[in-house]
């Protein structure tokens, strides 16, 4: 096994250079001799890359063997070079090693002092480039690394640096009271001093507490973003809702200041080292305590300290396995939770590009931590019962998958895609599926029992989760779990849950594989028009006012016919109507006309978008005429395909893209029209087409600001740019607007139509329900509208300001900027 | 944002070993320069790629199908289904477009490897659609590789066309020699 490793890797070594000749020798057909020699860089490599990955070796064995290497060549430039990158890549890429590559790079210090002070030279230089960045994560690794090499310091080491940021975080919270930039350095430094604490180092309590004692009332005072969000809005659920991440740690660290910062979970390979050198030196000597110490690199911290390009919201600690009979996760108030949850948050977010990896790292999770932290891998959850108690060790894929979660949950919107975050749950599932899936159904459980008080835009992230997860894996599930909620009204958030996750299963798949995968109870969800590819046409029944004409249009838009053709049978609906004294005579031609292209362009989304295409001048034309026949649009596309709202909520979104439709008429449709009592707030495709409707308004809301900040922009486009961004930002505010105004009135139970619902008391059980429905969706758009204006307010905070005239030698690049007003939109991020 | 100069593990959002190879085939016998220049420009028409090349689908898997699961990673620009360039039924791939280079890469990375209608599907980044692409280019209109499949595959039409063929013929022949 080992044998066959080693000759991949060092395939994969010549595989660069040797890409064009791997064919050349087709008809060289002597058996391939193995290789012995591998140059010392590739070994080494290697050894560094795979660094405390085996549970089989001893990671001391492979600490010492790297530094010896290294040190005892030291005249191997190539050698060096390598151990220094990658020392450090990975610091920066897998976090959980930070403590083994620091042990490394001490034993390395120890044999070889030239060769530990490249490795602190790097990093230093790259702590800079980062601060100057205001990369923050990485700073915060950076740090870590550092703290790990404390011995090495004259003076104080790292305390300096981690006080001067102090100090900037005190001068920005000074500044606002709204400031966030402050708090996440201050978590940076609650997250190193753990790291310092457990390295070799000795008598850094004083400071440490001293620092402690300071970022107190920074990371007490609670912010008020915090609540904005929280997995649990502390209106509906008070006791759910989770504390900040740093009060939390805060405490966590004062927890373990005054327990002689036990910090069991952490690993000290270091400590291992030091008994072997002890056998082998003089026993009297103390490894890491080198006569000749270092300075600490010099930092420079520019005042005010910049932001990177990700905005900051507060974090809240999540756990899906809060409240289990027996813990399976360490509780806040024990500090393996967040110093677990840091580290493998990291590794998840910045391994997006090799899922793979990142699940692996997750299974792996007991390798990087104390062997004592973590019960066996796979330990049953019914075998936790006998393991609790005093001295508790955690289950290794709870905590794994919780971090997950806990990424997947973030509020307003993780780094990554949600994809990324269903990916790696998949792959965990593909790696260890006896360990796994155990754990996600309870995961899942805890999920679906807090649906009615979470955050709705979560919620619906858990749907989206819930049917995609399925999908690739057989669509099985205990739906007995749930038989009894189906007696639920459909409008309770569980019963609404099973709808909305059968439905998104088959857009997935399709309506009878679901059906096979389902108990019997429920089957009738899956109704009959599910299972028809074609709905039915409504103009074929006789009994459908204006079926005669209604037909005629079908048949002509299957044909392909011209306008000249269709017009006629539009005008004779219109006058029709208008004899029968229908008050707009457009909408009920514009149901046949709509519907019609639905029908003929049921086969798929390319049909039915060529007949949009060929009808789109008419269907531009209605909008202008009248509000009210643009609404109908809407309510034809929905009608005809209500039975799969996923095919129409996408068909709406193309019409939008046309602009056939606008974001307005969208939400008037849903929230006015359909409002139905507060009831559609329970239809989870609903949500999805308002969040849509909304997210393509302030995605080019944010590629208008993106453009409007660009640099080396001058007047006159500066002005247009200006004007277009302000105009477009009154259309979001009214689009904010009208959701509130829309659903104000169902959260506070006066809505008309809701009081008149039952006896008109407003309490029936039900009334409730839609009441809650109502606070929620106004929580995730309040949020929404929130965190746009925040942003625009903070990418206009640094552009150039209006009026500003291009210096004479630039012109050029004012020209290149964009002619005539154009908005030219560079790389906008989709955040 | 990060100044890494390479990754500590292996990047899931670069072009397959297919593409790269496919442009090697093609000029095994120009000179090596040459060679070398032109791999060059065509693994750099991938730097800007919002297409996709979606395989190993289901016959039977439809657009709303695709649409729903690779939007996850983006807006969709465009989506071709790939046809028999006899029936023009589906026949087991498409393109997808994406507005933007950064979501065919998220693509790669997220969706590329996992399940659509039950069955794992490969991604890789192409230079972007043309007409006639949607063709299969296999000998009886189907993608090459359901030509000579030996094994039974119910979601791509069974057996491999040709190879069906030969084995119906070896059955006959074998009943007509009784």
């Amino acid at each position: 096994m080992v044998i066959e490793a080693e000759e991949e890797e060092e395939e994969e070594e010549e595989g660069a250079s040797a890409v064009t000749e791997v064919n050349d020798d087709d008809f060289d057909r002597r058996p391939q001799r193995r290789r012995y020699e591998e140059p010392l860089f590739v070994q080494v490599r290697r050894q560094l890359l795979t660094i405390a990955e085996s549970a089989a070796r001893r990671v001391e064995d492979d600490i010492m063997g790297v530094a010896k290497s290294v040190a005892e060549n030291y005249d191997d430039e190539e050698l060096r070079d390598t151990f220094v990158n990658i020392s450090l890549e990975l610091v920066l890429e897998q976090p959980m090693k930070i403590p083994f590559v620091a042990a490394i790079t001490l034993v390395a210090y120890n044999l070889k002092a030239e060769l530990g002070a490249e490795v602190l030279k790097k990093a230093g230089a790259a702590l800079q480039k980062y601060i100057d960045s205001g990369s923050w994560r990485e700073v915060k690794l950076l740090l870590r690394f550092f703290g790990g090499l404390q011995p090495l310091f004259e003076g104080d080491g790292v305390f300096p640096l981690l006080e001067e940021l102090f100090a900037r975080a005190v001068d920005l919270q000074t500044a606002s009271s709204e400031d966030l930039l402050g708090l996440e350095l201050v978590k940076i430094i609650q997250f190193t001093i753990p790291y310092v604490m457990v390295s070799p180092a000795i008598g850094f309590e004083s400071q440490a507490l001293a620092l402690l004692e300071k970022t107190d009332i920074i990371a007490s005072t609670p912010h008020a973003l915090v609540d904005l969000v929280n997995t649990f809005s502390p209106d509906e659920n008070k006791e759910a809702s989770g504390p900040s991440v740093i009060s939390l740690l805060q405490n966590q660290l004062q927890g373990e200041a005054s327990a002689g910062w036990e910090l069991k979970c952490l690993p000290r390979p270091w400590k291992g080292v030091q008994e072997i050198e002890k056998d082998e030196q003089d026993p009297n000597q103390k490894p890491f305590e080198p006569v000749n110490k270092v300075s600490f690199p010099e930092i420079n911290v520019p005042n005010p300290v910049p932001n990177g390009t990700r905005p900051l919201f507060p974090e809240v600690y999540i756990s899906v396995y809060a409240n289990q009979e027996i813990d399976t996760v360490p509780p806040p108030s024990d500090i393996t939770s967040l110093l677990l949850r840091d580290a493998l948050v990291d590794t998840i977010n910045l391994l997006d590009f090799n899922r793979v990896a990142t699940a692996k790292f997750l299974i792996d999770v007991d390798c990087y931590f104390t062997p004592y932290t973590f019960v066996k891998r796979a330990t049953p959850f019914d075998r936790m019962r006998d393991l609790a108690g005093e001295g508790q060790s955690w289950k290794p894929e709870d905590i794994a998958v919780d971090a997950v979660f806990s990424q997947l949950y973030q509020l307003p919107t993780p780094e990554h895609k949600l994809v990324y975050y269903h990916s790696v749950l998949t792959e965990c599932c593909k790696i260890a599926p006896a360990a796994i899936a155990p754990s996600l159904g309870r995961a899942i459980r805890f999920l679906y029992n807090n649906l009615e008080t979470m955050d709705l835009e979560l919620s619906n992230r858990f749907l989206d989760w819930f049917a995609h997860h399925l999908s690739n894996f057989g669509f099985t599930w205990k739906w007995s779990e749930w038989v009894d909620d189906l007696d639920l009204p459909a409008i309770h958030p569980k019963l609404a849950f099973v709808h909305g996750a059968l439905d998104k299963e088959i857009r997935l798949s399709f309506a009878q594989r679901i059906k096979g995968t389902l108990l019997e109870q429920y089957i009738p969800l899956i109704t009959e028009g599910k299972e028809k590819d074609t709905p039915e046409f409504k103009y074929l029944s006789e009994m459908t006012p204006y079926s005669k004409e209604g037909q005629e249009i079908m048949q002509l838009i299957r044909k392909k016919a011209g306008d000249e053709e269709i017009q006629p049978v539009i005008a004779s609906i219109e006058e029709q109507a208008q004899s029968l004294g229908v008050e707009d005579p457009k909408i009920p031609s514009t149901d046949a006309l709509v519907t019609s292209i639905c029908f003929v362009g049921s086969k798929s989304l390319s049909h039915v978008l060529s007949c949009i295409e060929r009808n789109k001048d008419r269907l531009l034309a209605i909008g202008p005429v009248s509000e009210r026949a643009r609404c109908q649009i809407i309510t034809s596309v929905m009608e005809y395909w209500s039975d799969q709202p996923g095919i129409a909520i996408n068909i709406i979104d193309k019409l939008l893209n046309y602009t056939i439709i606008s974001p307005l008429s969208v939400l008037e449709w849903a929230l006015s029209e359909s409002l139905d009592a507060g009831t559609v707030l329970a239809k989870s495709h609903i949500y999805e087409m308002i969040s849509a409707t909304v997210g393509k308004v302030t995605n080019r809301m944010r590629q208008i600001v993106a453009a409007r900040t660009q640099s080396g922009l001058y007047e006159p486009q500066l002005s247009v740019l200006d004007e277009t961004l302000a105009r477009e930002r009154v259309e979001m505010q009214t689009l904010f607007r009208f959701i509130e105004d829309a659903i104000v009135s169902v959260a506070s139970g006066s809505n008309d139509e809701l009081m008149e619902r039952g006896d008109g008391s407003g309490d029936l059980p039900e009334d409730a329900i839609i009441r809650q429905w109502g606070r929620r969706w106004l929580r995730v758009f309040r949020r929404k509208g929130a965190v746009e204006e925040a942003f625009i307010t903070d990418a206009l905070a640094n552009a150039t300001p209006v009026g500003t005239a291009a210096p004479p030698a630039q012109t050029d690049a004012a020209e290149d900027a964009g002619d005539d007003g154009d908005i030219k939109i560079a790389d906008a991020d989709e955040q | 944002m990060s100044l890494l100069a390479f990754n500590t593990v292996d990047r899931l959002d670069r072009p397959s070993a297919y593409y790269a190879g496919k442009n090697k085939r093609r000029r095994y016998n120009e000179r090596d320069e040459e060679r070398e220049r032109e791999q060059e420009e065509s693994t750099s028409k991938l730097n800007n790629a919002t297409t996709l090349y979606v395989g190993n689908l289901s016959f039977y898997t439809t657009e709303e199908q695709i649409h729903e699961l690779f939007a996850k990673c983006g807006e969709i620009k465009r989506l071709v289904m790939g046809l028999d360039r006899f029936n023009k039924t589906p026949c087991g791939f498409c393109f997808v477009e994406y507005y933007t280079h950064q979501d065919a890469l998220d693509c790669l990375k997220y969706v590329g490897g996992t399940k659509l209608d039950e069955r794992i599907i490969r991604t890789d980044l192409d230079p972007g659609f043309e007409e006639g692409r949607q063709y299969g280019r296999g000998k009886s209109g189907g993608q090459v590789r359901d030509e000579y499949r030996e094994e039974y595959d119910p979601g791509r039409g069974g057996y491999g066309r040709a190879y069906d063929e030969q084995r119906q013929r070896e059955e006959d022949e074998y009943g007509a020699g009784r």
